[in-house]
């Protein structure tokens, strides 16, 4: 059978038209992919920047005898409903500590309780129609605003959304990554290097190898298990603690930084091996003082890249007690310590509303950090990467 | 005082002792060798490997005697009094500093020594990975082992009905004569996992594998090098924040829409968790893909369009049926975090075992039940809450078969193209 | 080399200065139902803000895991105060006796009354607890035996009901909740229907029964979506959502604070949290939290935790327990049901 020159030339139209369709395709594919984030990160903005911003009123404080005992007596009939909770109750602690307040009135700025928060927000509250009346007077006379929310930064949970803040949060996440990437990273780093510039070909050498890809697809919720069974349990590691948490998220990390480390070395040519060798080296000291240096940007992109996997991670802690009300940042490793992600998943179960945008806060703060970190590995892959 | 600060304060002790000790021997062992090397004498080794061999002599010592002691102490569970002990092994430790010390001479081996040190310390930090599994299988055994004796495994594999109503009664210790009725049929379980999982690939696998071609055979060089990275953040958002968008922002959308064409759908509708959990996966998929096609070798696309193909067809009937292995283990590693995702289906799945079809009805997922089972108010050795541990091994088993055939296809791949990026 | 000598040396130092800074716990470790949780946080930020002990830590592993871990012993890494929103199990007490963990005191805080809720846009309802256990029990006797549930609708229940479709949101099995519905209202109405032979709590699956979490703001969603379903969960929560939500009245009796706190309305339980006298002298800030819980500030008629849904207990009562919980009076299995 032969064809016309025009029946293949209208084949032809038609091969590259499919062909165009294909470049569309794969393009709209990765545009739909960005298009997923920015509509996520806009989603997390939008419900999130309010909770940075926290209603303050000015209220005269009377630091009569009897707020001593009740600090409800502290401020005005009408406003008692309007301060928070979280600042009347510290009143006789304030006034202990400076006696020479008794008997003055004074006029502060404080901050004021969620539900004028969130009347002032626009959002559903539930003042009655005499406190709106109330708080609408304060804002016209310049004495009920919305300022920017340091309390979310410098406080740690509370049962008061307007005072809760993640501040405890943010010092766990640090101790428990400490601990994570104290433990997964020699660890890790060694693994590799026994797996990529020591071992001899054998079973056992691909039995550890297959072994530690399993490890990297296992649910991480099973990690949570594990750390319940060994570190607590047998152990005896304390409940909650950063130590407990650090360790289990360490061995969750462990198959990535171990991965990510061998690719670093393996790309490391082998004339440099040879040449160190060839002028007498022993393996050790080819391996310190040559492959481990130049590999070094690569082991570290891959640490920060399971170092940021192991701060979003929730699942296991839930397991290991990690989700539970401290609202104290922890001073050591051993202590009660919780950490972001479980910050903002206790949060999101909260029945007051105002926890949602607080929620959403939390999430874009670690998400800053999280980007940031990526970022930087990013960074650092381009600036050390070499061809060899 | 607790036991717990005894511990920390015992480690701290042992460790504040031991590296002033440490960079002693590490002194001291300089010292001599630079000094027996100054006399004109020829050595063996280098002085900085004898003086980490004075460092191994002191450290090593104390150091397996800590162990033995917290050994000890682990085994038998009765403290040893720790004053004594710290001192014990810091004059062991001190005595293999001494033992070192009139070691370095100069035919003696430091470096071999060394190296062998070297060698059997990246051997153990290797175990530690191996000893982890069988830690994870360890503890989940035991307890799954303890549910398959009250509860039948064949049911629980084949079953279809969850229903552990009268466990918890049991458990609860009230109505105990209710306790046949409990049934733990698995199935509504691992159809709503699967279910969720189906969806996710569904989003994630089209989407991620078109994007991956785009990357590696259409964009420019710069698109791609912003493209990769910007995608990978979307596997970097945390599960608990996709768990919260999915919940607060996606499932009421979906069921708003659903209403709109008429039909009926549920708050914690399967759709919602499963599309979530797709775009978390996309990035795996595409990462994944785009590192295989691009290692192809690319004789091959030259061969195809020096032939007259178009790109499409050379993309389509060369370049992609190469990397099918790779491809696809990149599907299954996806399909592996779909099924183990915990926290979005936890904050966006429902807890109804639902043995359905239907996306828009609400479903649960073996993660679901392994969180509420053990979070629950029920008594611990409760057949519900053994349960978690039996589904834990599922899980298990699963994930480590799909994780198998993902390497067996790489291999095969590595084999065919002989390429070594992977 | 010669730098790796110094920082060696440099970590010595350090880690030899912080030996020591280890303290005795002043932190009170609490464990226990999910129900109190909110309660016992409240009352922990007060203690950690208003005195000079660090604020408690509370987790939240619902009553039987809390047990579980109470129970332990009697060393200072087991919690100090367990939480419960069901009166301890005999076999948690034989449990906690077995290790050594004898001397042990009950609170009872205060009331949770279970609510039967729906969304505001229907007009209020009354409910037997008969109705509602043959609303969704998985089995009804009809002529004499039991068959498969076949209501779909109220009014096929009672002609007096509405004609809506039985929609219930209700806790799942792991939930104290759900053991506390199933025994105060299906086991009490089974007794009053004939055909069931007294103690009956199956609930149905096909699907009208919807298990969902108990405090999860999503519930408050679908009762508004769907205006035909009622939703099962703690008063606290209705309370929290009363702009939205109304609950039914259960035996004719509406589930309001006072008629929970004098036993009118049927459908409610006791809270609790159970304390490690062993712990009294190790952990001093146990006696301030204790005290500071049961005062009235707390748990009393104008009380803090009223205001996030905890119901008072009739004032003798709350008196009478102060006391015994002042005494640290020990528990004894007699107590125990």
């Amino acid at each position: 059978m032969s064809q016309s020159l025009d029946d293949i030339s209208r084949q032809l139209k038609a091969r590259h038209r499919k062909s165009r369709r294909l470049h569309w395709m794969s393009m709209t594919a990765l545009l739909l992919a960005g298009a997923f984030l920015l509509a996520f990160l806009a989603d997390m903005i939008g419900k999130g920047y309010p909770a940075f911003v926290q209603a303050e009123i000015q209220a005269e404080i009377h630091y009569s005898e009897m707020a001593k005992d009740i600090p409800l007596a502290a401020v005005d009939e009408d406003m008692r409903e309007l301060v928070s909770r979280g600042f009347l109750r510290l009143i006789p602690n304030e006034m202990e500590a400076n006696p020479e307040l008794l008997g003055t009135t004074r006029m502060r700025w404080v901050v004021a309780d969620d539900q004028v928060d969130q009347y002032l927000k626009g959002h559903y509250h539930q003042l009655d129609d005499e406190q709106v009346a109330i708080v609408d007077r304060l804002v016209e006379e310049g004495r009920a605003d919305l300022r920017f929310n340091t309390y979310f930064f410098t406080n740690g949970d509370s049962k008061l959304p307007e005072i809760a803040g993640i501040q405890a949060a943010v010092v766990g996440s640090i101790l428990t990554l400490f601990v994570t990437l104290a433990f997964a990273f020699p660890v890790g780093v060694m693994t590799a290097i026994y797996l990529e510039e020591f071992a001899p070909d054998n079973k056992f050498t691909q039995a550890i190898e297959i072994n530690i890809n399993n490890l990297a697809a296992v649910p991480s919720i099973l990690f949570g298990l594990l750390g319940l069974a060994i570190f607590i349990n047998f152990f005896g590691v304390p409940r909650s603690s950063a130590l407990v948490g650090g360790l289990t998220l360490g061995l969750m990390t462990l198959p990535i930084i171990i991965i990510s480390s061998r690719a670093a070395l393996r790309s490391v040519p082998d004339s440099i091996r040879q040449a160190a060798f060839g002028v007498g080296a022993t393996r050790w000291q080819v391996v310190r003082d040559h492959v481990l240096p130049l590999s070094l940007p690569g082991i570290l992109t891959g640490s920060i890249i399971g170092l940021a996997q192991a701060m979003g991670e929730t699942a296991p802690l839930i397991i290991i007690g990690m989700i539970a009300f401290i609202p104290d940042a922890p001073n050591s490793i051993t202590q009660a310590a919780t950490v972001m992600p479980a910050q903002i998943f206790t949060w999101a179960g909260m029945p007051e509303r105002a926890y949602i945008e607080r929620t959403a806060a939390g999430i874009l703060v670690l998400l800053s950090v999280l980007i940031t970190l990526n970022a930087s590995a990013v960074y650092l892959r381009k600036k050390f990467e070499r061809r060899w | 005082m607790t036991q717990l600060m005894q511990t920390d304060q015992i480690l701290m002790a042992f460790f504040g002792g031991l590296l002033p000790l440490g960079a002693l021997a590490f002194f001291l062992g300089r010292s001599k060798a630079v000094r027996v090397r100054e006399e004109g004498v020829h050595m063996h080794s280098q002085p900085d490997q004898y003086a980490w061999f004075a460092v191994f002599s002191t450290a090593l010592p104390a150091v397996v005697l800590g162990l033995l002691a917290s050994l000890a102490f682990l085994v038998i569970g009765q403290m040893l009094p720790a004053p004594m002990v710290l001192t014990i092994a810091l004059a062991v430790g001190a005595g293999g500093m001494w033992w070192g010390l009139n070691a370095i001479r100069p035919e003696f081996r430091a470096r071999d020594f060394n190296e062998a040190s070297v060698r059997w310390a990246l051997l153990l930090a290797s175990l530690v990975s191996i000893i982890t599994t069988f830690g994870i299988l360890l503890s989940i055994v035991f307890e799954a082992v303890r549910f398959f004796q009250m509860e039948s495994f064949w049911y629980f594999i084949t079953g279809t009905e969850w229903s552990p109503g009268a466990a918890f009664l049991e458990g609860a210790g009230r109505a105990a004569e209710d306790a046949s009725d409990a049934r733990f049929g698995a199935v509504p379980l691992f159809v709503g996992t699967f279910m969720i999982t189906a969806i996710a690939m569904l989003v994630a696998v089209p989407i991620g594998l078109l994007a991956a071609i785009y990357m590696s055979e259409y964009a420019p060089e710069k698109v791609r090098t912003l493209a990769k990275p910007v995608l990978e953040v979307l596997a970097g958002i945390p599960t608990v924040v996709y768990g919260f968008f999915a919940a607060i922002t996606v499932a009421p959308m979906i069921v708003t829409a659903a209403e709109s064409i008429g039909l009926e759908a549920s708050f914690n509708n399967a759709l919602a968790s499963g599309v979530v959990m797709g775009i978390m996966i996309i990035p795996f998929i595409s990462s994944l893909s785009d590192d295989v096609i691009s290692s192809v070798p690319s004789a091959m696309r030259q061969g195809s369009l020096a032939l007259g193909t178009t790109r499409a067809e050379t993309i389509r009937f060369v370049v992609v049926p190469a990397a099918l292995p790779g491809i696809i283990s990149a599907t299954l590693l996806g399909v592996s975090r779909a099924l183990g995702e915990t926290m979005i289906v936890v904050m966006a799945a429902g807890l109804r075992p639902n043995l359905s079809w239907n996306p828009l009805e609400d479903m649960t997922t073996v993660t679901v039940r392994i969180v509420d089972a053990l979070t629950g108010d029920q008594a611990f050795e409760s057949a519900e809450t053994l349960s978690a541990f039996a589904l834990g091994l599922v899980l298990f088993a699963v994930t480590l078969s799909l994780n198998f055939v993902s390497v067996i296809m790489i291999k095969r791949f590595r084999e065919k193209y002989r390429s070594s990026n992977l | 080399m010669k730098t790796i000598a110094k920082t060696s040396f440099a970590v010595a130092a350090l880690v030899a200065g912080t030996i020591g800074t280890a303290e005795a716990r002043d932190q009170l470790r609490i464990v226990g139902s999910s129900t109190v949780f909110p309660f016992a946080s409240y009352v922990a930020e007060e203690l950690g803000a208003t005195t000079k002990w660090p604020t408690p830590v509370i987790e939240s592993t619902g009553s039987g895991g809390g047990m579980k871990l109470f129970c332990a012993g009697n060393g200072l890494d087991t919690p100090d105060i367990t939480n419960a929103s069901r009166q301890m199990k005999v076999s948690e007490f034989e449990r906690c006796q077995e290790n050594g963990v004898t001397d042990i005191t009950q609170a009872v805080i205060g009331y949770d009354g279970i609510a039967f809720a729906q969304s505001k846009d229907n007009d209020p309802i009354n409910l037997t607890r008969e109705q509602i256990t043959l609303a969704v029990a998985k089995e009804v006797p009809q002529g004499g035996k039991l068959v498969p549930n076949p209501y779909k609708n109220w009014s096929e229940i009672d002609s007096s009901l509405p004609d809506r479709e039985i929609i219930i949101y209700g806790p799942p099995t792991t939930s104290g909740t759900r053991d506390a519905f199933e025994e105060l209202v299906m086991e009490a109405a089974s007794e009053e229907i004939d055909g069931y032979g007294g103690e009956y709590t199956k609930i149905r699956q096909d699907g009208v029964y919807v298990p969902s979490g108990e405090n999860d703001n999503l519930i408050v969603q679908k009762l508004e979506q769907n205006t035909d379903a009622f939703g099962i969960f703690g008063y606290s929560f209705l309370e929290e959502n009363e702009d939205k939500l109304q609950g039914a009245k259960i035996d004719g009796v509406a589930p309001e604070a006072d008629a929970i706190s004098s036993g009118e309305y049927p459908v409610s339980r006791s809270l609790f949290f159970y304390i490690k006298n062993s712990h009294a002298d190790d952990v001093p800030a146990m006696s301030d939290y204790v005290e500071l819980f049961m005062s009235e500030k707390m748990i009393g008629e104008i009380g803090y935790l009223k205001g996030i849904g905890l119901i008072p207990l009739p004032k003798d009562v709350r008196e009478d327990m102060r006391e015994r919980v002042a005494e640290r009076e020990q528990l004894e299995l007699s107590d125990l049901k």
